[in-house]
């Protein structure tokens, strides 16, 4: 045995402090996470398994989203826990995307820990996801905590493409498009809005698309000293006109493939002919045409960032948002003031848009760096973690597993003044992810070009460049040529 | 004579030898490191370029090229969006180029006949080009918005304008081009101030001298002297309308209703969001095509006024 050897089986003082350290954190985690509501499901954790790759440092390229701020301000404890340092590389999504493509195309593996959403990522370039069952049924590392407490319709939206056992990610936020309105103003006006009206303007479960045009024309014409405009939206051209149409779309009975509600859950390869020229589709338009007609003028300048500070400065009494923003809103002038509804129905359905997305591995790093990222994974999606986010000052995370939910503390938040904003969505979000009420766009290879088209044609509909039914039938054609584009490049 | 004529066939001969066999001159051999570091940045990318506009690109597990022949660019010929972006281009390339050289000659006029705080006028106005265009699109952005923006809050209290800026096409496309102005107009100024400062001055005193108007001046000396210094500056600024980008990344994104999705942004689109390398490096290369043919049509234009080896 050389000296080294000897030296290396000899530990210092500091060096048992640390270890000692990090096993009691190692072996406090399943612990916690049973306290925080997880199953007895839960895995032993061992020291070993979560010490294996310390000094790694791993990559993690994300949206910038609220969940993603708040663990980069509290990475420590998996840093403690596993050795490994996180470098974060916040961006917006567009961006995000065009990195991981060119990653995966150089095969050199940047980032090893990548914020899969499923419709810009996932679906396109899977081939290059690393598949986590391989990495959970290793007995070398340590398993998923109690994957049965995902929201199992996440689950499958945000980690699985076409293959139901295959998964590619795990559910990392779930910010789904609800109805947030100026409480005080309706409560304000609510009877005078009932006598002119004829129905109660309260957000309710049989509130329709119809009645929030009326509220919001009401508000428009009879409240502008409370707030200038009823409604606002985010219809600018860009992915967030998409989100905010298809709502109306799904709500009036249109769709942009036959059995969409599966295209949107598992994905498909083939997802067949657009529906979008079908008289629903085209009726749905027309309602999103109207509703936007009297909406706060700046809407069609507007994404969803644009939408939440024109709520928040006052210029609108309601529009469907991201349920994350309520941690920014509650945060605002109008903390307090708000309330949260699952959107309208229409004729068919109510539908609020899932916009979930899960963290993957890189499937081009290299092996140990794929292993390191797989402790990340399983750390930043735990319950213990998501608790953390919920509660973080920074962040104001969107729990993506169902104990939390169930959590004392978290039950108590629901109600205003809340620790946690983003709960206070929680009756408003549980309802809206029921399957009969989710909304989820096709996960398909070919999304980011059915995207633009969408939302483009939609862009020229609210500029009055077309009718409703130009928008759709152009928007099918767009469908059909970008559908036929990335079938020939598949079968290369 | 007669020495001429027999030296002449001898030059000649000397001319038509091989490169190689002659070497290269001293200018050349002092040149070619450059040429080769040029050749590996610019040749090989243009060659590779051309080779994926006539291939379909895949992406997933290293860059692969399948040969489609022309098919890219068949589909940009017969590509009616490309041809809507190619309009708002020139659109676009007319009203922001045609504003910044009016617009910069008449402040570099001013500021050369100002006496007084030459120096602090000419700091101030080369501002905003001192800016990056990012910045300038985000600042656009502030400004133009319609809920606190200070350009959009004062258009509506001096009863101009009332909807949003950047959510209507006609404002919009006029916002994104008066930043671009913005930006570059004091270029321009630049440019043609320093052309105006190498003037003789005493032909400008002796036609003074004689009588002449400002305007007269203007228009029959000091517009045809600086008349090269003004096709480069129009040059430059061509080029760079012609990619067109940044600002309107950050403020538009194209929208609305595709009124700002002038060729880059399409490009842009094509390359990286729908990941259709082989279609979008042809839309580039006709970019290019049209960005030397501009180029050409400067530099004759110099060459005839002998501005111009």
């Amino acid at each position: 045995m050389t000296d080294s050897n000897r030296a290396g089986s000899r530990l210092t003082r500091r060096q048992m402090v640390v270890r000692a350290s990090a096993g009691a954190a190692a072996l406090a985690l399943p612990g916690a996470l049973s306290a925080c509501g997880g199953s007895d499901k839960t895995t032993p954790v061992s020291t070993d398994e979560w010490r294996q790759f310390a000094g790694t440092t791993l990559n993690f390229i994300s949206e910038n989203t609220a969940p993603t701020s708040a663990i980069a301000a509290n990475v420590k404890p998996f840093t403690d826990l596993t050795g490994i340092e996180v470098k974060f590389s916040q961006l917006e999504l567009s961006a995000l995307v065009q990195k991981v493509a060119l990653d995966f195309a150089s095969g050199i593996g940047a980032y090893d820990v990548v914020y899969a959403d499923p419709y810009q990522v996932l679906a396109p370039y899977k081939s290059a996801m690393a598949e986590l069952n391989a990495f959970n049924a290793d007995p070398n590392l340590p398993k998923i905590q109690d994957l049965d407490d995902f929201i199992p319709t996440q689950l499958d939206a945000a980690g699985r493409f076409v293959d139901r056992e295959k998964l590619y990610a795990l559910p990392y936020d779930a910010p789904t498009l609800i109805w947030m309105y100026r409480k005080d103003i309706f409560e304000k006006h609510r009877g005078r809005m009932q006598d002119d009206l004829g129905f109660d303007p309260m957000p309710g479960d049989d509130s329709t698309w119809e009645q929030f045009y009326e509220i919001s024309n009401w508000i428009r014409t009879n409240a502008s000293d409370d707030v200038p405009y009823g409604s606002g939206h985010q219809a600018k051209q860009h992915d967030s006109l998409m989100n905010d149409f298809s709502n109306v779309l799904w709500a009036y009975g249109g769709d942009y493939f036959a059995n969409g509600q599966d295209v949107g859950r598992y994905g498909s390869e083939d997802p067949g002919e657009p529906l979008l020229d079908r008289p629903e589709s085209i009726e749905g338009a027309e309602m999103y045409r109207k509703l936007v007609s009297i909406a706060h003028p700046a809407s069609k300048g507007w994404d969803w960032t644009g939408l939440a500070e024109a709520f928040m400065a006052g210029q609108v009494a309601m529009g469907a948002e991201w349920h994350e923003f309520a941690a920014g809103i509650e945060a605002s002038k109008i903390a307090g003031k708000v309330g949260y509804a699952r959107l309208p129905r229409g004729p068919e359905r109510s539908a609020n848009m899932y916009g979930g997305t899960g963290i993957g591995i890189n499937g081009v790093a290299p092996e140990r760096q794929q292993k390191a990222a797989w402790l990340f994974v399983n750390w930043a999606t735990s319950p213990d973690t998501q608790l953390s986010n919920l509660k973080s000052e920074v962040g104001g995370g969107t729990p993506t597993r169902e104990s939390i939910y169930r959590l004392p503390e978290v039950q108590q938040a629901r109600k205003p003044p809340s620790a946690m904003p983003n709960v206070l969505t929680t009756d408003a979000v549980f309802e809206a992810w029921k399957p009969e009420n989710i909304g989820l766009r096709p996960k398909i290879a070919a999304w980011n070009e059915c995207d633009t088209v969408i939302f483009t044609e939609l862009s020229k509909m609210l500029a009055g460049s077309q009718t409703a039914e130009q928008c759709m039938r152009n928007a099918k054609d767009g469908f059909e040529g970008a559908i036929d584009r990335a079938a020939a490049l598949r079968r290369q | 004579m007669a020495v001429t004529t027999r030296k002449a066939p001898a030059a000649a001969a000397r001319h038509r030898r091989p490169l190689l066999r002659r070497g290269l001159s001293f200018e050349g051999k002092m040149l070619s490191p450059a040429l080769l570091v040029l050749a590996a940045v610019s040749i090989f990318p243009f060659i590779y370029i051309i080779a994926m506009s006539l291939s379909s690109v895949r992406m997933i597990g290293g860059i692969s090229f399948d040969w489609v022949g022309l098919d890219n660019w068949t589909r940009l010929f017969g590509d009616g969006a490309v041809w809507g972006s190619w309009l708002r281009s020139i659109m676009f390339f007319v009203l922001s180029v045609g504003l910044q050289m009016s617009l910069g000659i008449g402040i570099a006029l001013a500021i050369y006949e100002t006496r007084r705080g030459r120096n602090i006028i000419t700091s101030l106005v080369l501002m905003p080009m001192f800016m990056a265009p990012v910045i300038v699109g985000l600042l656009g952005r502030f400004l133009t918005d319609s809920t606190y923006g200070l350009y959009a809050w004062f258009l509506d209290t001096i009863g101009l304008y009332n909807g949003d800026i950047l959510g209507s096409r006609t404002s919009a496309f006029l916002a994104v081009t008066l930043m671009d102005v913005w930006e570059w107009t004091p270029l321009i100024a630049l440019i043609v101030l320093a052309g105006l400062t190498s003037m003789p001055k005493q032909v400008l005193e002796a036609a003074a001298i004689d009588g002449a108007s400002y305007w007269s001046r203007l228009r029959d000396i000091v517009l045809p002297m600086i008349s090269g210094v003004i096709i480069v500056a129009l040059l430059i600024r061509s080029m760079d309308a012609i990619r067109y980008f940044d600002i309107i990344t950050n403020t538009t994104n194209g929208g609305p209703a595709d009124a700002t999705k002038i060729v880059p942004i399409r490009l842009y689109e094509t390359a990286f969001r729908f990941f259709d390398l082989g279609y979008a490096a042809a839309i580039g290369l006709s970019m290019l095509a049209v960005t030397i043919l501009m180029a050409n049509l400067f530099m004759r234009i110099l060459k005839q006024r002998g501005l111009a080896r």
